[in-house]
């Protein structure tokens, strides 16, 4: 069966219905292949791209996303240039044109693979998502969302509807390392926060993807920085340490002894950046 | 379970009887006959078969077909004028070679529209970037850089 709800609350009845049953279609760029491919063969789908998810607003200083918003309309809006420019820049770095068209960045979450570019700069800006379902709506951190390889926090009754990003002080960072420039997936994608006050760091956020089951946050990287003086030693070692929290696999696209080696070398990249520290 | 599907296409309206999971691919090559979008990969990774839908470039592969009803999808079908006279980009294409076994052709040229249509003068980065998700085998890259070039720089225009 193909439903297309007209707003949120239809979609939800809809999910409430259906339970385990129900697939919900966004853009379709990672569900669809596993149809076209892997004989997945959805009971009931539900579509979601007309139910008013597509917008980008400044709430009280806070930037609220909802989850239907594409890759595309990630990349030209100000607000996200001059509030969260490395989500910006991951979106620019995803996929294809076409591809960022049709993705949308609720998908990107749910679809939960490790290797999710939109979930890493999310993660290094604390952000939170609305979940929601008929029962009402809850909020769950980004970093409490991933629970391994294609799983997540989402109830079968739930659909990620909004994405808050609080205010971000200081100078974000993505950057990402694929096979190719563009239409690849990150061997390892890194978003750095610091918010430095002259050379000293007030406030540091780490988050790798594609370096374990889940997009991560390296807190003890992010204690190595915070409070000290930054120069190209202490960059090394927070490199290093973040390093230490990832847990890597080998697979189609690198080994996990490549990814440690490569990860380390764009976390040093991504710090000094931020930093603003000329390497 | 059968669907009735409408959408305008090439500024048509058309209808068909569509399954939830059909593609968008499967309805305007096997039900509706229109050729040009090609089946390459079928995972969104090729671009041979992009199409325009409502003037923006997606992968007929990965669309699910309910998804444009009522909405606009274009094909190259509906690029050049109706007394048989090539649009700009293909006129290009073939005065620059652009093409060789021309399986991606379809596709390159729908990017390229899409392109052209939002940015009339494209810088080389900017030509890269929007045909980056179209694989050509043949490796006409080159050539295709230089036709898309050319019809924005004015040269083959009519």
């Amino acid at each position: 069966m193909f439903f297309a709800p007209t707003g949120i609350e239809e979609a939800v009845k809809l999910l409430a219905e259906h339970g385990e049953k129900a697939t919900i279609l966004a853009g379709g760029t990672d569900l669809v292949p596993k149809i076209n491919y892997y004989d997945l063969r959805p009971d009931i789908l539900v579509y979601i791209g007309g139910i008013g998810l597509n917008f980008i607003k400044n709430k009280s200083g806070r930037l609220v996303i909802g989850a239907g918003t594409s890759w595309t309309s990630l990349i030209g809006n100000a607000l996200l240039a001059e509030k969260a420019s490395a989500l910006a820049e991951a979106a620019r770095l995803g996929g294809s044109w076409a591809i960022r068209n049709a993705g949308t960045i609720g998908g990107n979450l749910a679809n939960a693979s490790p290797a999710a570019d939109l979930a890493t700069p999310l993660l290094a800006m604390d952000a939170e998502l609305l979940l929601s379902s008929t029962g009402g709506a809850r909020i769950v951190p980004v970093k409490e969302f991933f629970k391994g390889p294609g799983e997540t926090a989402l109830r079968a009754d739930e659909l990620i509807a909004e994405i808050y990003v609080p205010p971000v002080k200081g100078k974000t960072v993505f950057l990402k390392l694929g096979r190719r420039k563009s239409m690849t997936l990150s061997v390892v994608n890194v978003s750095v926060c610091l918010d430095m006050e002259d050379r000293t760091c007030n406030e540091a956020r780490v988050a790798l993807g594609s370096m374990a089951p889940t997009p991560i946050r390296c807190t003890k990287a992010e204690d190595k920085i915070k409070g000290k003086k930054v120069d190209e030693a202490l960059i090394n070692e927070c490199a290093t340490t973040a390093i230490a929290e990832s847990n890597p696999v080998d697979d189609q696209r690198a080994t996990a002894w490549y990814r440690k080696k490569a990860g380390q070398a764009l976390v040093a990249r991504a710090l000094a950046q931020a930093a603003g520290i000329d390497r | 379970m059968k669907y009735a599907l409408s959408f305008n296409l090439n500024g048509n309206p058309v209808d068909a009887l569509v399954k939830p999971t059909d593609t968008l691919l499967d309805v305007l090559r096997n039900k509706l006959h229109v050729k040009s979008p090609k089946r390459g990969c079928d995972t969104g990774d090729c671009g041979a078969c992009t199409v325009l839908l409502d003037g923006q470039p997606v992968r007929a592969c990965l669309t699910i077909a309910m998804t444009v009803n009522g909405r606009e999808i274009d094909t190259i079908e509906s690029f050049g004028s109706k007394d048989g006279k090539l649009h700009p980009l293909q006129q290009s294409f073939h005065e620059h070679g652009a093409t060789q076994c021309g399986f991606c052709t379809p596709g390159m040229l729908v990017s390229a529209k899409a392109l052209l249509d939002k940015n009339l003068k494209p810088s080389r980065d900017e030509i890269v970037d929007a045909i980056s998700g179209n694989i050509c085998r043949c490796g006409t890259y080159y050539e295709v850089i230089e036709a898309i070039q050319a019809v924005s720089d004015g040269e083959g225009k009519e």
